[in-house]
């Protein structure tokens, strides 16, 4: 079946365009950012914290692997304000629901570093005399770390597939720009297949990126 | 601010209803996406170039798209070239078939990779076939790594239904949000379907847990 394409209307909204993915960049942004913050909060907190702390840190992560990023988004957005009586413009509350629900992987992907470095260490540095925070932070982090970097590089890209969502509650991103033109221009064809180019280009180069960093970081973690 | 949680004992067959199809298309897209994984990973292992490059292309195009925006696509792009109209559930499946496809793919190849070479050249040297050697030496090992896997996949397809939600799939997310809109008690309904989701989703997270520590590898 033959189709005449006609990008004339995508190419007059350019600016319109562009400013989505603007927002999408920056909310992808930030919600790594915040993440990162309280996701390395909580897993520090699960695997060093008081023990009463643990298992509410372990519910809330277990909750957030069980619980739809889109149903967060939406409960946060519409019930929450219900509850606290503070309603959030769709752009922050976008972020703060991202960020709850990324940051239960980032807590996850801390802990699993944490645990990948031998106990045997943190004995051996103890039995050394360094003082338990000496041993986590001369010791065990700056392994750990160099083991989470390539899963962080996939919170990156998760993250920015999973701010498309936010087109939901209205965040003008790139997504929900594309659907508003889809709309308007009649030309929901040219629209879709320019935001999978788009998204395809921001994606592939940090997916690569994470990939290499996989093999190349893989060896040296290794203790 | 007075809770009427009677709204959602009211609407109970209906979310039952929904979460029956979110499940539905759940299973269903799995079951479409196991072939799917399993045709994508020979193709990309294959010695036949174009076969190889066909497999990851494919796979690396729907791996860094969101999925949001595939069930978009699907939904405005499918009824047009085709000239066939899909149902809302047909297009929703096709979306996260396509989806789940590309990353089951790696999970079969990823477990196929991980058995060492000196293991199927060690049983061709014995004198087995190809098929043999595939079927008695690296299959067995490697579904025990590619169990678990498949397991996280299965847990975040299960969420990812909710997606569909966007073009008006009656899964729970879009019963739950159109009794919100209806009645307006939007504090209970979203309550409720978070509260369904979790309920569903919190045992399929421990089990995923526990197929990483009985079948996990470690080195």
């Amino acid at each position: 079946m033959e189709i005449d394409l006609d990008f004339g209307p995508l190419i007059a909204s350019w600016r319109f365009l562009l400013g989505g993915l603007g927002l999408t960049l920056a909310l992808s942004a930030l919600t790594v950012l915040c993440s990162l913050v309280l996701g390395g909060a909580v897993g520090l907190a699960r695997c060093y914290g008081p023990r009463w702390l643990r298992w509410p840190l372990v519910f809330y992560i277990d909750s957030m692997r069980a619980i739809p990023v889109l149903v967060v988004l939406v409960w946060g957005y519409f019930a929450l304000p219900l509850v606290s009586g503070v309603t959030l413009p769709p752009f922050w509350a976008a972020l703060a629901a991202l960020s709850v629900h990324i940051a239960a992987y980032v807590a996850e992907i801390v802990r699993a570093g944490i645990e990948s470095v031998r106990p045997g260490q943190t004995r051996a540095a103890l039995a050394l005399g360094m003082s338990r925070a000496e041993a986590v932070c001369q010791v065990v982090l700056p392994q750990a770390l160099v083991r989470m970097l390539p899963a962080f590089g996939s919170i990156l890209s998760i993250t920015i597939k999973d701010t498309a969502i936010a087109s939901v509650i209205a965040v003008p991103e790139y997504l929900n720009c594309s659907q508003t033109l889809a709309g308007q221009s009649f030309r929901p064809i040219e629209v879709w297949f320019v935001a999978m180019a788009v998204y395809f280009v921001i994606l592939f180069p940090v997916t690569r990126a994470v990939d290499i960093a996989y093999a190349r970081l893989a060896s040296l973690g290794r203790s | 601010m007075t809770l009427d949680w009677a709204i959602v004992w009211e609407n109970a067959g209906a979310l039952a209803r929904g979460a029956e199809i979110t499940v539905l298309l759940a299973v269903a897209t799995m079951l479409l996406a196991i072939p799917g994984g399993v045709l994508l990973a020979l193709m990309r292992l294959s010695p036949v170039r174009p076969l190889a490059l066909a497999s990851a292309g494919f796979t690396e195009f729907f791996r860094n798209l969101p999925l949001l925006l595939v069930i978009y696509a699907a939904y405005y792009i499918l009824p047009l070239t085709t000239g066939i109209s899909f149902s809302p559930f047909a297009t929703a499946l096709v979306a996260l078939a396509l989806n789940v496809s590309a990353y089951n793919g790696e999970t079969f190849r990823a477990g196929i990779q991980s058995i060492r070479k000196g293991q199927s050249e060690a049983a061709l040297a014995l004198g087995m076939s190809r098929a043999q050697v595939m079927r008695e030496v690296v299959l067995p090992q490697a579904a025990r790594r590619i169990a678990p896997v498949l397991a996280s996949t299965w847990v975040s397809l299960f969420k990812d239904t909710s997606l569909v939600s966007v073009i008006a799939v009656g899964e729970l997310a879009y019963t739950a949000m159109r009794i919100r809109s209806q009645s307006f008690r939007v504090l209970e309904m979203l309550t409720a379907m978070a509260a369904i989701y979790w309920a569903l989703g919190y045992p399929q997270a421990k089990l995923t847990d526990w197929l990483y520590r009985r079948f996990g590898v470690r080195e």
